[in-house]
C-alpha cells in the first residue's frame, strides 16, 4: 500500500489535498501529539525539511521529509517560508516555489505547534548559574564557553546579549528575546564570544537603572547602548563627593517631592509635560520648581541647568548603586 | 468464544492522524465484492527492474520453478548482491495482501532490499496463487514449494544454506508460520530464523481484539474474515482446519526456529500474534514480541515516517543482527 505523503502527492492539484492536511494536524491535536510529531507532519506533507524555533524555550527540532528528526545545519534562513506562533516560528526549508500545501500546512502546523508548546513547554527553563558564569569568563576556552553557551540554548552561530538583574543575578539571552521586566540592565546582542564585554555593559547599565521608587525615581530598564556619554560617569570613583550630588541630596532633605519633581522635570520636554507625568497643576509644579532650585542653588529650566541637573540625578544614582 | 467488546486502545497520535487524513481511501471493512477494487488499490506504482537493482548492486532474475506435487509452476523474483563483503544469507519473502491480493514484488523495494544489504542476503520473494481462485492448500503449497527449490539451489543461488530465513507480513506473516511449521513436519528445510509481522495465524476471527477493533484502522473482523472466506470457503472458523492454513491451529508449537513476531495493539492480530509467541514459549522455543502500542495493521508501511514506525523498523534490524552476526 502506498503512504501517505504518496497519497496526498496524487492530489496535489485538487482541494482534497488540504482538507486532508486539516485531517491530519487535527488528528495529531487529538491524539495530543508531541512537538516532534508535529513538525515531522509538517515535513512529510510539505514534502521538504521542517524546523520549528522557540529560543526564549530552547526548542529547536527539525525534521526531514522522510519523518528522521536531523541536526539544525545552522540557522534559519529569513526567506523561507514561516509562520509564527507566540514566541516560536515554524519555516519550511523551500527554495523555490511554494508546494501545493505549504500554506495550509504552516497554518495548521503552526496552530498544533502553539498549543503543545503552551502546555508542555510553558516555563523557560531555569537558568544556570554556572553556566552563565563561564560563558561570561573571557578567561575561560573559548569551545569550554561555547558548550556552556550551547547548554543555555544561545544560538550558536547568532548573537546574544546579557542582562544583569537587580538581584545580583546575571541572564543571558538570544538576540530578539524580550528582555525582563524586572530592574535590569541590558548588554548589546554580540556574537557569543563576546559576551563578556556584553556583561560588563550590562552591569554598568544596571548602576544606571532606578527603583523607580519615590526615593529612586527613573527608569527600571536600561539599554547599555542608549547610555551614550554618560556611560563614562560610571568611571568616576566617589560620585557622592561631587558637590552636585551633595545639593541634591540637600534639596531631597528638604521635602519629599523634590525627588520625582525633578526626574520628571529633567526627563521631559516642557514643563507642561511634567506637570502631566506628576498630575500637577502646573502652577503647584512652578511652586515646586522655584523651590528646588532654591535649595540645590541653579536653575533647571536654563538648558545649562537641565544638563547639571541630569549628570547629578545619574550621579546620585551611580553611588545608591555600587559596582 | 466470547462476546467482550471493550473500547478500542486509542490510537498512536501519528498514526491516528494518519488514518483520519485517509479515511476516503483506506476502508477498514473488506468484503468479498471489494476484492477486485483492493487488487487496483494495492497494485500502487510496481517496484521496477531498475529499482530493484539499486544502481547495479542486485541482480535480478525471476525464476518459474515447479509446484508442489505437480501444482503448476510458479515465479519466484530472485535479488542476488552483486558485491557481498561476507557470507550469504538467504531472505525467503512471502507477500501479505489477506491471501486475496498482493504480488511478491510487495515491500520488496522498501525494505528488504535495505536489510540484503546490510546483512548480505539474497532476496528470493515468492509469486503465490491467490485465494478464492486459488483455495487453501494452494496458496501455501506454493510457498512451501519456493522455499524448498529455494533450499535446494542454495549452491547455485551462492548462499550457506545454514542462513535461510522465511519472514512474511499479514497474510504472508501467517503463510511464513505455516511453511515453518509445514519444514518441521516434512523434514526441510531447516530454517535460520521466521520473521512474523503483524502476522494472519487465526481464521477463527474471534479474540477479543479481533472484535474490539472491529470498523476500526485497518483490516478489521469483517475484512479478516473476507480473507479467511475466501482461502477456506465455509471451513473457515469450523471444526477441521488445518495448522498449515492457520498457525493458531497447530497443537505443537516445539520445534520452530528462532521467532520474530511483532504486533499492533489496535489491530485484529493483536491477540492472536501474542498467543502464537506466549506459545511458542511454553512449548520451549525462543521468540521475540514486540506490541507496538496504538498500532494499527500495517502500520510501518501506510505510514513509514511516523516515529513508531521507525522504532519498529530498527526492531527487526536489530533481531537480524543477532541472528546473523552473533
Amino acid at each position: 500500500m502506498r503512504d501517505l505523503a504518496v497519497r496526498l502527492a496524487a492530489l496535489d492539484a485538487e482541494a482534497g489535498a488540504a482538507l486532508q492536511v486539516i485531517a491530519y494536524f487535527d488528528g495529531l491535536v487529538e491524539g495530543r501529539a508531541g512537538l516532534q510529531s508535529i513538525v515531522r507532519g509538517a515535513a512529510v506533507l510539505a514534502g521538504c525539511p521542517a524546523r520549528l524555533d522557540d529560543d526564549a524555550r530552547r526548542v529547536h527540532i527539525r525534521m526531514l521529509p522522510d519523518g528522521i528528526a536531523a541536526p539544525l545545519p545552522g540557522p534559519a534562513d529569513e526567506s523561507w517560508p514561516g509562520q509564527p506562533v507566540g514566541t516560536a516560528m515554524l519555516r519550511l526549508e523551500r527554495v523555490g516555489p511554494p508546494g501545493p500545501v505549504d500554506a495550509m500546512v504552516l497554518e495548521r502546523a503552526a496552530g498544533a505547534a502553539g498549543s503543545v508548546l503552551d502546555r508542555t513547554r510553558g516555563r523557560a527553563p531555569a537558568t544556570d548559574p554556572a553556566a552563565v558564569e563561564l560563558v561570561v569568563d573571557a578567561s575561560a576556552p573559548a569551545d569550554v564557553r561555547l558548550h556552556a553557551a550551547r547548554r543555555l540554548g544561545l544560538p550558536v552561530d547568532g548573537t546574544a546579549y546579557a542582562v544583569a538583574l537587580g538581584s545580583g543575578e546575571s541572564r543571558l539571552a538570544a538576540a530578539g528575546t524580550p528582555p525582563p521586566t524586572t530592574r535590569a540592565g541590558i548588554g548589546p546582542a554580540v556574537p557569543l564570544l563576546d559576551l563578556p564585554e556584553s556583561h560588563q555593559a550590562a552591569r554598568t547599565a544596571l548602576r544606571f537603572a532606578a527603583e523607580g521608587t519615590d526615593e529612586d525615581p527613573g527608569e527600571t530598564l536600561v539599554h547599555f547602548e542608549e547610555l551614550g556619554g554618560l556611560a563614562v560617569l560610571a568611571l568616576v570613583p566617589d560620585p557622592a563627593g561631587v558637590p552636585d550630588v551633595r545639593a541634591l541630596e540637600h534639596a531631597a532633605n528638604a521635602a519629599p517631592w523634590v525627588l520625582t519633581t525633578l526626574h520628571a522635570v529633567a526627563s521631559t520636554i516642557s514643563m507642561r509635560a511634567a506637570a502631566t507625568v506628576l498630575r500637577l497643576h502646573h502652577s503647584t509644579l512652578q511652586d515646586r520648581v522655584e523651590h528646588a532650585e532654591h535649595w540645590l542653588g541653579w536653575s533647571v529650566r536654563e538648558p545649562q541647568g537641565r544638563l547639571r541637573l541630569q549628570l547629578a540625578l545619574a550621579l546620585r544614582r551611580l553611588h545608591r548603586h555600587p559596582s | 468464544m466470547t462476546t467482550f467488546k471493550a473500547p478500542p486502545p486509542p490510537f498512536d497520535p501519528e498514526l491516528g492522524a494518519a488514518l483520519a487524513a485517509m479515511a476516503d481511501f483506506l476502508p477498514s471493512a473488506v468484503t468479498p465484492d471489494m476484492i477486485p477494487a483492493m487488487r487496483d488499490l494495492s497494485a500502487g506504482p510496481r517496484a521496477t527492474d531498475d529499482e530493484l537493482r539499486r544502481d547495479g548492486r542486485f541482480e535480478i532474475e525471476e525464476r518459474a520453478v515447479p509446484g508442489l506435487d505437480g501444482d503448476p509452476d510458479m515465479s519466484l523474483l530472485i535479488l542476488r548482491p552483486t558485491a557481498p563483503t561476507g557470507t550469504l544469507g538467504c531472505l525467503y519473502h512471502i507477500h501479505g495482501g489477506g491471501m486475496i491480493f498482493g504480488d511478491n514484488r510487495s515491500g520488496v523495494r522498501e525494505i528488504l532490499l535495505d536489510w540484503a544489504e546490510e546483512f548480505d542476503l539474497v532476496v528470493v520473494s515468492v509469486e503465490y496463487r491467490l485465494a478464492p481462485e486459488t483455495p487453501h492448500p494452494g496458496p501455501v503449497n506454493d510457498c512451501y514449494a519456493g522455499l524448498r527449490w529455494t533450499a535446494e539451489h542454495a549452491g547455485e543461488l551462492g548462499f550457506d544454506p545454514d542462513r535461510l530465513i522465511v519472514a512474511g507480513g499479514s497474510a504472508g506473516g501467517g503463510l511464513a508460520a505455516a511453511v515453518a511449521l509445514m519444514a518441521r513436519d516434512r523434514g526441510g528445510p531447516g530454517l535460520l530464523g521466521q520473521m512474523l509481522l503483524y502476522p494472519m495465524l487465526d481464521d477463527r476471527n474471534n479474540t477479543p481484539s479481533a472484535l474490539q477493533m472491529a470498523g476500526l484502522g485497518m483490516w478489521d473482523h469483517t475484512a479478516n474474515q473476507t480473507g479467511w472466506g475466501a482461502l477456506l470457503g465455509d471451513a473457515a472458523g469450523g471444526p477441521d482446519v488445518s495448522p498449515y492454513a492457520a498457525p493458531a491451529r497447530a497443537e505443537d508449537l516445539s520445534g520452530l526456529p528462532p521467532t520474530f513476531i511483532e504486533v499492533g495493539s489496535a489491530e485484529t492480530f493483536r491477540d492472536e500474534d501474542i498467543a502464537y509467541a506466549s506459545r511458542i514459549w511454553q512449548a520451549g522455543g525462543q521468540a521475540e514480541l514486540h506490541v507496538w502500542p496504538g498500532a494499527f495493521h500495517g502500520f510501518d508501511v501506510t505510514v513509514p515516517t511516523a516515529q513508531i514506525s521507525q522504532d519498529a523498523k530498527r526492531a527487526r534490524v536489530a533481531w537480524l543482527n543477532r541472528l546473523l552476526n552473533a
